[in-house]
């Protein structure tokens, strides 16, 4: 006879078998980790042997660094008819945050996937834009403007227009939302805060606080409105807004004030920027070289690479600032710089999940998640009917301090990261496993510059911004957040810097 | 005895539930929004529940023909409730109302039968085992009702049918109570026949279940449906009543047969009239092959293509026997070639120019039609026009969707052409709008093709005068980063359903 004790336990064995076998088979999804950059980075981390170059040259000025910065010291260099210069990047692909991917359905991005309409005040981006068709006569080309509708939130059970939480929102939220909105246009009238920021930025005590600290206390205590200011400090700069500098929470508001509903997008996000510069460029472009040391000898910069050893009489430092310590003989560690570590996937669907009564939008953001949302790669198509497309998914491990981030990310393998991200998405798209074929994930573990309370003003950040020399620094990092725009005016201005130095100013 | 009696609280306790889901059920199906549905109408019947719960306190004679009485009720309107509640939908603006008044009405009623039946069985049984065996068998029912329903019911007898069916059941508690407590109530032919009438009637209903379903899914299409198919775009639904034939997309009224050509003629004729040396022609949208019928009225007409993006659609118009009639056989003709692509990709990726285009699309009730009507689709539709050429959109009415109408006739002109807006009146769809976008000046033309039912020579000016209450009223561009004409429809459509 059957023991009272097996006859509670049998439930216990069955029930799991049970629902093992009765599981719905959800349907494979392939793909794996693209574009890791890691292991050559931990190379030059840890001072790694590299082969001696077998070749020499004298190029009178080498750009390191093939992202946003360093392609738009090319472009600026290129424009002035100086033409003697080389542009190296360690990885294949050029475009640093700005890559981009291509399948079947789509292009996509990796990283960087739109530019705010920028205003009159930033002529370089507008003289760029102008360059490449985008902006004619002052107007900007329709295609490329976000079409509508650009962004919704799924917020208690459904997705509502825009991504401000309106849904649930009592007066005292909007009340509060229109307080920080007078507030924020406080700010943007000083004139302050600008794009690029150098312009018109001055140190200001709100760096000193986090953007957390300062809506505690300016007495905004509305939960949506901290969830959305905590999303855009998250979205922007890959922080919770508790550990970014105030100053920076409200340059993210207050420094935008567009003449035409954007922002400016493409499938492949600022891939699209990136593919036109490297084609306008190709001939200064050498992928796959990864420079492994900057020696000074004399009035010269010896730039070693595998291949090549290029003798320069200026530098452009586009790469990351903190890798300027492993590679420049006798550069000081980059104090004071923090990067927040990203993951980002794209998910190819061949089928459209359920959007109930909503249409999906370009950028879709999920209330209370830890991640991002998506974009969508197709949202910029002509078609009326698209019944399969690519999403971009958007993770800043921002709940964690960087390095913790970092290290997770290389830890947890694919297979980890792919039920994250399908579990996060099932919450507004219950049948997403049915929908999504293959999902291609890239770790970025310094993807973009964190500007940490303090950091914008500190003396550490203001001695990277003055030349070494003969060399000069240009990424993105230097103005604490990673943005297109930020990337370009840097790039240009180490260019400009770097003309002086071979007499060509 | 006692198990025939907790049999009647399982049954009794199934009903209970089965009208409350299928109010749920429907309310969801037909109002969207789930968790708001299940959740008010739960929550109004359990209350109701409590209403009849103490309601109960003041019946004290005659319980039993109470009983039997209460339970014929719960079976009149719990059986008939997904029949009024379709129909109310279909026919009426007060669905709401209908919804929770009969929610509160089934569940009071529910609440009654219970405290009641507890009440007549009490001489019968001990207190504790009372309780304990009501309460058991009113859950177990419950329970079965549960799964009962999404496993059997619904699929198989369909939300009609499965109220009236437990309607029957509630009738046959009441007929099988006058003889499990015949004692109590003694001879009661009243009672019984009243049963009777019950069953009879629920049955009937069960009969005719088809019918009331049929009248209330078809609530939009009022008529008989001839053909039905959901495509990957769109579902397209022909409908037939005598002569007239109507067709919709997505439930929205595209033609009907009786007037279409008051429709069709008004898109083709004022432009294409007025161009005599036309010789290529595209449409755009339009796979009914209407317009194509009336462009085919054109001699000089060589080619004339048309895209449409399902090929569903032009296959049906193509091969149908009642709808290629309708349009003469127009997208098996010759000059016709007909290529299933999106029309604002195709446009991106051809350079053909033509001497007269006709942009047919369904009006832009979503982001992705609204596309179709931005400035950008017309700038590059204009770049497609021959030298002299026309182009012609329909453009939504200038009554009911006044802001729209002048948003459309406002990006054409934003596209760079010369604006002539126009309309027309279709009884089926009421006024209608079009304009005309041009290069060159443009004039009504003044010779047309013979045959026409509706416009001649002298009325063809005429469509170009608006009346007070369709002149233009400001309106912005629709644009491909701000869709207001979406926007705008939709604001000037709800305001004229209310």
């Amino acid at each position: 006879m059957i023991s009272r004790r097996q006859f509670v336990a049998a439930p216990a064995l069955i029930g799991p078998a049970l629902i093992g076998l009765s599981r719905k088979t959800d349907r494979p999804v392939t793909g794996g980790f693209v574009n890791d950059s890691f292991p050559l980075g931990h190379r030059l981390r840890d001072r790694a042997a590299f082969p001696k170059p077998a070749q020499q040259l004298r190029v009178p000025i080498v750009i390191v660094g093939g992202g946003m910065a360093g392609l738009s010291a090319a472009w600026h260099l290129d424009k002035r008819g100086f033409h003697d210069f080389v542009l190296l990047e360690m990885e294949q692909q050029a475009g640093g945050n700005s890559r981009w991917g291509e399948n079947e359905i789509s292009r996509f991005p990796w990283a960087a996937h739109y530019v705010p309409v920028p205003a009159k005040g930033d002529s370089l981006a507008r003289e760029l834009f102008e360059e490449l068709g985008v902006l004619r006569d002052g107007k900007w080309d329709e295609r490329v403007l976000c079409f509508d509708p650009q962004e919704r939130l799924f917020i208690n059970g459904r997705w509502q227009e825009g991504i401000e939480p309106e849904d649930g929102a009592t007066p005292k939220d909007r009340a509060q939302y229109r307080r920080f909105m007078e507030k924020i246009g406080e700010f943007r009238s000083t004139g302050q805060f600008t794009v690029p920021m150098e312009n018109r930025a001055k140190a200001s005590p709100l760096d000193r606080m986090s953007m957390a600290d300062w809506l505690v206390q300016q007495g905004f205590g509305s939960a949506p409105l901290g969830w959305y200011v905590n999303y855009a400090c998250r979205d922007d700069y890959g922080a919770l807004a508790k550990d970014t500098s105030a100053w920076a929470g409200i340059q993210y508001f207050a420094s935008r004030e567009p003449e035409e509903k954007g922002p400016l997008t493409w499938p492949e996000g600022n891939g699209w920027i990136a593919a036109r510069l490297i084609d306008k460029l190709k001939r200064y472009l050498r992928t796959g070289g990864m420079v492994y040391g900057v020696v000074r000898s004399g009035n010269t910069i010896r730039v070693l690479t595998e291949r090549t050893e290029y003798v320069a009489d200026a530098l452009i430092w586009a790469a990351p600032t903190f890798l300027a310590s492993y590679v420049i003989e006798g550069a000081p560690r980059a104090e004071g710089f923090q990067y927040s570590p990203w993951l980002t996937a794209n998910l190819t669907l061949d089928r459209i999940p359920d959007q109930k009564n909503a249409e999906p939008a370009w950028d879709n953001v999920i209330y209370d998640s830890p991640a991002l949302g998506y974009v969508n790669a197709t949202h910029m198509s002509l078609a009326t009917h698209v019944d399969r497309t690519v999403w971009t998914f958007y993770w800043s491990l921002a709940e964690y301090r960087p390095e913790e981030g970092r290290r997770l990310l290389l830890a947890r393998d694919w297979n980890y990261w792919k039920e994250a991200i399908l579990n996060d998405l099932a919450r507004a798209h219950p049948d997403i496993r049915q929908c999504v074929a293959h999902i291609d994930i890239m770790r970025i573990g310094h993807a973009m510059a964190r500007p940490s309370p303090g950091f914008l003003f500190s003396e550490e950040r203001g001695r990277w911004l003055k030349p070494a020399g003969n060399m000069f620094f240009a990424n993105s990092d230097l103005s604490g957040f990673s943005i297109f725009e930020e990337a370009q005016y840097r790039g240009v201005e180490a260019a400009r810097g770097a003309l002086r130095v071979v007499g060509r100013a | 005895m006692s198990i025939a009696l907790f049999l009647s609280v399982f049954l009794i306790a199934a009903c209970g539930l089965i009208y409350e889901l299928i109010a749920g059920t429907l309310a969801s199906y037909l109002l969207g929004d789930t968790i708001f549905q299940f959740s008010t109408i739960i929550g109004c019947y359990l209350f109701a529940m409590g209403i009849g719960s103490y309601l109960s306190r003041f019946l004290h004679r005659g319980l039993v023909a109470r009983f039997v009485s209460i339970e014929l009720m719960v079976g009149v309107v719990g059986g008939f409730s997904s029949s009024l509640l379709f129909l109310a939908f279909a026919y009426t603006e007060a669905f709401r109302l209908v919804l929770y008044v009969v929610v509160i009405l089934v569940g009071t009623l529910v609440g009654l039968e219970i405290p009641l039946l507890m009440r007549i069985l009490k001489e019968r049984f001990q207190f504790r085992e009372l309780v304990s065996h009501v309460l058991t068998f009113d859950y177990l029912g419950a329970l079965g009702a549960s799964l009962l329903f999404p496993i059997l019911l619904v699929p198989k007898l369909g939300l009609v049918r499965s109220a009236l069916v437990f309607g029957i059941f509630n009738a046959g508690v009441a007929l099988w109570s006058t003889y499990l407590f015949r004692e109590q109530i003694g001879r009661s032919h009243y009672l019984r026949a009243g049963c009777f009438v019950v069953v009879a009637l629920l049955g009937v209903g069960t009969i005719f279940a088809d019918r009331i379903s049929n009248a209330a899914d078809n609530s939009l299409y009022a008529d008989e449906v001839i053909f039905s198919r959901t495509t990957p775009y769109q579902r397209i639904v022909l409908t037939k009543w005598k002569d007239d034939l109507r067709l919709f997309l997505n439930s929205h009224l595209q033609f009907s047969s009786r007037d279409e050509y008051r429709y069709h003629e008004a898109l083709v004729h004022p432009g294409l009239a007025a161009l005599p040396g036309a010789h290529h022609v595209l449409v755009l949208g339009g796979g009914d092959g209407l317009a194509v019928r009336e462009i085919l009225k054109y001699p000089s007409v060589e080619s004339i293509t048309l895209v449409d993006l399902d090929p569903e659609m032009t296959r049906l118009f193509s091969t149908h026997p009642v709808m290629s009639g309708l349009n003469q056989h127009s997208l098996t003709n010759a000059r016709v070639h007909v290529i299933n692509a999106d029309a604002f990709r195709w446009l991106d990726t051809n350079t053909e120019q033509y001497d007269f285009i006709v942009a047919d699309f369904p009006d832009p009730t979503s982001y992705a039609l609204g596309k179709l009507f931005t400035t950008a689709f017309y700038r590059l539709a204009a770049k497609h026009l021959a030298s002299g050429g026309l182009i012609v959109v329909q453009s939504t009415s200038p009554l009911f969707a006044r802001q729209s109408y002048w948003c459309i006739v406002e990006s054409v002109k934003q596209a760079g052409l010369r604006v002539y807006p126009y309309h027309v009146y279709v009884p089926s769809f009421g006024e209608w709008g079009y304009v005309i976008g041009s290069f060159e000046p443009y004039e009504p033309p003044k010779q047309l093709p013979s045959g026409l039912r509706f416009l001649s020579t002298a009325n063809v000016a005429e469509l170009f005068v608006f009346p007070v209450d369709m002149q233009p009223v400001p309106a912005e561009p629709n644009r491909l980063n701000d869709q207001v004409l979406v926007r705008y429809y939709e604001q000037e459509w709800k305001d004229v359903a209310h």
